[in-house]
């Protein structure tokens, strides 16, 4: 070759490459420890892809701090109590493919996924829709089987392009939504690029499962954003860091112990009390999660309208041996439970803290860790003692009727404990029949009360939602369910001329 | 003799930390919320762990799995080994040819997978460890006592006692087993130190002994996780791992010096 030709190729390659580093360089990455395993709205199921599909997709109804429902995409107002009018508004914006989202995608969208062919696990929750129909481009209307004031609250549906769906479109590998942002690349199965609609900021998630490594990528500035997964000892660590910064959130996601009351032993009212009084909460929230929770004293945090938070069983060991002596039990004839958790670590270790504070009081924990399908498996059939297990992402207090009604076991329900009260069950159709948000609230917090008394779950928590930002981003907000909304918010720190900043510890 | 003393002190200490363990394994698994990942320091000599339990007292407690293990394995390895060594290379022909492809083939498996996979199928327990371990751990044994026995079985005393009709099984143990003692002892010594590094491997897997109770590699598994902010966590197993092999290959070095009589000569 040439030498001119050579010293010509040699250039393009320098600028390519230079190029390419710019263009890495103007990219936010963010760390996830899971990666998304479906972006079809209607399928997925997993809190990642959920939480993708937010940013890809637009939905009618988003919620306040306080999970009332808003408006998202659409207002809507009750002509009658079973009959609901929905009207687009302005924040309903363009399919990644150009076109602008009209009722029709609406109607097209909860029409397919109520379709029972379709299998789609959102199903269940909008079984209350009896019809729905077009108005025309901006309006559709719901017809319901029954008055439900919180129905709105229901349509939480990611909307799909109807003639996408009718050409069954692999929404799961290429989505198009109308979201704040486009899927441009989906090279590996833990690795996302996304572009930011409103300025074309590109974002990459990136799939890193070992926490320490992923703190490592961060402080590199391999990575410049991490969002929960992390221990709590990691994030004291993170804190101590001039390269990062940490921001904590009080979260929603309520942690529990959770009994089966057909057992003869945790059937027994006084031993779940026995338990509830052995264990040191503050202590775990504390020393364990280094005062990244807050103690919980029902399903719901103190922020949501339709709360009620209970004093909480107060952590008293000398008032759980008096109950466990009324059943004969002592230190040589010692209460043996089984408990069981996944292999989380994390979940392995605090249920090893709660092992201890039971042994203190005479009770011989028999601690079985297994993995996420067995355990699962497990404690759908009711094959367990006691277990413990988090409620992530919950909106609406319906769901008490879902874990706490007599007719919900398993696989209709999530009432895994075999809980049966007639008052519970008839304060949750009294609950259902209201009308009035307010009178609602008040009979769900009847329904709170008896179970705090029944203890079919002794409520333990609500984690911290946590994020770490690293030196080149600012802006990053915090949700109290942990979805990714803060990206739209999330901006490169520029200097004067102009350029973005570089790391401070990369090499 | 101080060549000796080195990995005799380590062994030794292995030894008593193993058979006492067992009265200190409660305080080895107390919970201590307020001592969380404590340096080492006055309160602990080798600092606490993620729920603050000392970690000197959980290395101790340990060392009761890594020597029952490591001794479990390379017993049944050794017995199992040494027989199937010795019917092949005095045996011979069709019989021979089948036992060496048997040991070929499980040599050329990965060893440590093997024992992954078998401990994966049988489930976690100490039990399970030395017989997935044991599955792996014979072949060397019998590689090495069938490679002796087609050596020794053409020397005068043993011909002299195929001779006088002296019966198989008494030429096997009187004529051919003291013979192979002392390679045996010292592929022993290092097939310890491999062991006492698989139990560990396994069990950093979570296929070795189940929590709460301790060993060297659930130890390191657990300190992974805090390497950033209690390195001890990990350090301590660690270096106590190391020592017992260091210590362990010393000695199968030293024994094979001095069981060897050609470098003798």
């Amino acid at each position: 070759m040439p030498r001119g030709e050579l010293l010509a190729a040699l250039l393009l390659s320098c600028l390519l490459i230079t190029g390419c580093q710019d263009q890495e360089r103007e990219t936010i990455r963010m760390g996830l420890a899971n990666a998304p395993l479906n972006l079809d709205p209607r399928f997925a199921t997993d809190a990642t892809s959920e939480r993708v599909n937010r940013l890809l997709y637009q939905r009618l109804v988003e919620f306040d701090p306080d999970s009332r429902p808003r408006p998202g995409i659409a207002s809507w107002r009750a002509i009658t109590p079973t009959h609901y009018r929905f009207s687009l508004n302005e924040h309903a914006g363009n399919f990644s493919h150009d076109r602008e989202l009209t009722s029709r995608d609406v109607v097209a969208t909860y029409r397919q996924v109520l379709d029972p062919a379709l299998a789609s696990p959102k199903q269940a929750s909008l079984e209350l829709i009896a019809s729905m129909e077009e108005v025309d481009t901006r309006h559709l209307d719901f017809h319901l089987k029954r008055a439900d004031p919180l129905f709105p609250a229901y349509l939480t549906l990611d909307i799909l392009p109807a003639e996408l769906i009718e050409q069954d479109h692999d929404f799961a590998r290429k989505p198009v939504g109308s979201g704040g942002f486009d899927l441009l690349d989906w090279p590996q199965a833990g690795e996302l690029h996304l572009r930011r609609r409103s300025d074309g900021q590109r974002f990459q998630l990136l799939t890193v499962n070992n926490p320490t490594v992923r703190v490592l990528k961060l402080l590199r500035s391999e990575i410049d954003l991490l969002q929960n997964d992390i221990s709590p000892e990691l994030i004291g660590y993170l804190r101590r860091q001039p390269t990062v910064s940490v921001d904590q959130h009080p979260g929603s996601n309520y942690t529990y112990i959770g009994f089966n009351l057909q057992d003869p032993l945790t059937g027994k009212l006084q031993i779940r009390q026995a338990i509830a009084h052995a264990i040191d909460r503050q202590a775990i929230i504390h020393w364990v999660m280094q005062g990244a929770a807050r103690q919980a004293g029902s399903l719901f945090p103190p922020e949501h309208w339709a709360s009620d938070q209970l004093a909480p069983y107060e952590y008293n060991p000398d008032k759980a041996r008096e109950l466990l002596a009324e059943l004969g039990y002592s230190d040589r004839n010692p209460l043996r439970l089984t408990y069981k958790t996944s292999s989380d670590p994390f979940r392995i270790r605090l249920a090893t803290v709660i092992q201890s504070q039971l042994k203190a009081v005479g009770i011989d924990i028999d601690l079985r860790s297994y993995d996420w399908g067995t355990f699962f498996g497990d404690i759908k059939q009711g094959n367990f003692q006691l277990y413990s297990l988090s409620w992530v992402g919950i909106r609406t207090p319906d769901i008490y009727r879902d874990i706490f009604a007599s007719d919900s076991l398993p696989p209709s329900g999530a009432n895994r404990g075999r809980y049966a009260s007639k008052t519970v069950d008839q304060l949750l159709n009294r609950a259902e029949q209201t009308s009035n948000l307010t009178a609602q609230a008040e009979l769900y917090h009847q329904v709170a009360a008896e179970l705090h008394r029944d203890l079919p779950y002794i409520p333990l928590w609500y984690e911290d939602q946590l994020s770490v930002q690293g030196s080149r981003i600012k802006g990053y907000k915090l949700m109290s369910d942990g979805n990714y909304d803060g990206l739209a918010q999330v901006k490169l720190k520029s200097v004067p001329d102009g350029k973005h900043v570089q790391s401070t510890t990369a090499n | 003799m101080i060549r000796f003393w080195f990995p005799l002190g380590i062994l030794g200490l292995w030894a008593v930390a193993a058979i006492s363990g067992g009265w200190i394994v409660e305080s080895a698994n107390q919970i201590d919320l307020q001592r969380i990942l404590q340096s080492p320091g006055e309160q602990g000599l080798m600092g606490y762990d993620d729920l603050g339990r000392p970690i000197l007292q959980r290395i101790w407690v340990g060392a009761q799995v890594s020597l029952l293990v490591s001794v479990g394995v390379v017993t049944l390895s050794l017995l199992i080994g040494t027989a199937v060594g010795l019917f092949a290379g005095y045996q011979g022909g069709w019989l021979d040819l089948i036992l060496v492809r048997i040991m070929d083939v499980f040599l050329a498996f990965p060893g440590i997978l093997l024992a992954i996979a078998l401990a994966g199928v049988m489930g976690p327990g100490v039990d399970n460890l030395i017989i997935a371990l044991s599955a792996v751990g014979w072949v060397g044994f019998a590689r090495l006592t069938r490679g002796q026995v087609l050596s020794l079985k053409q020397r005068d005393h043993v011909t002299a006692a195929i001779a006088l009709g002296t019966p198989r099984h008494l030429i096997l143990l009187r004529h051919l087993l003291p013979l192979l003692s002392a390679p045996l002892i010292v592929e022993a010594t290092f097939g310890m130190a491999g062991m006492v590094i698989a139990e560990a491997g396994l069990s950093f897997l979570g296929l070795g002994i189940q929590p709460p109770d301790a060993s060297w590699g659930s130890l390191i598994r657990d300190g992974a996780s805090y390497m950033l902010m209690a390195p001890h966590m990990v350090l301590a197993p660690g270096v106590a791992i190391m020592l017992v092999v260091l210590s362990l290959n010393i000695l199968g070095d030293r024994l094979r010096d001095r069981l060897d009589h050609r470098s003798n000569g």
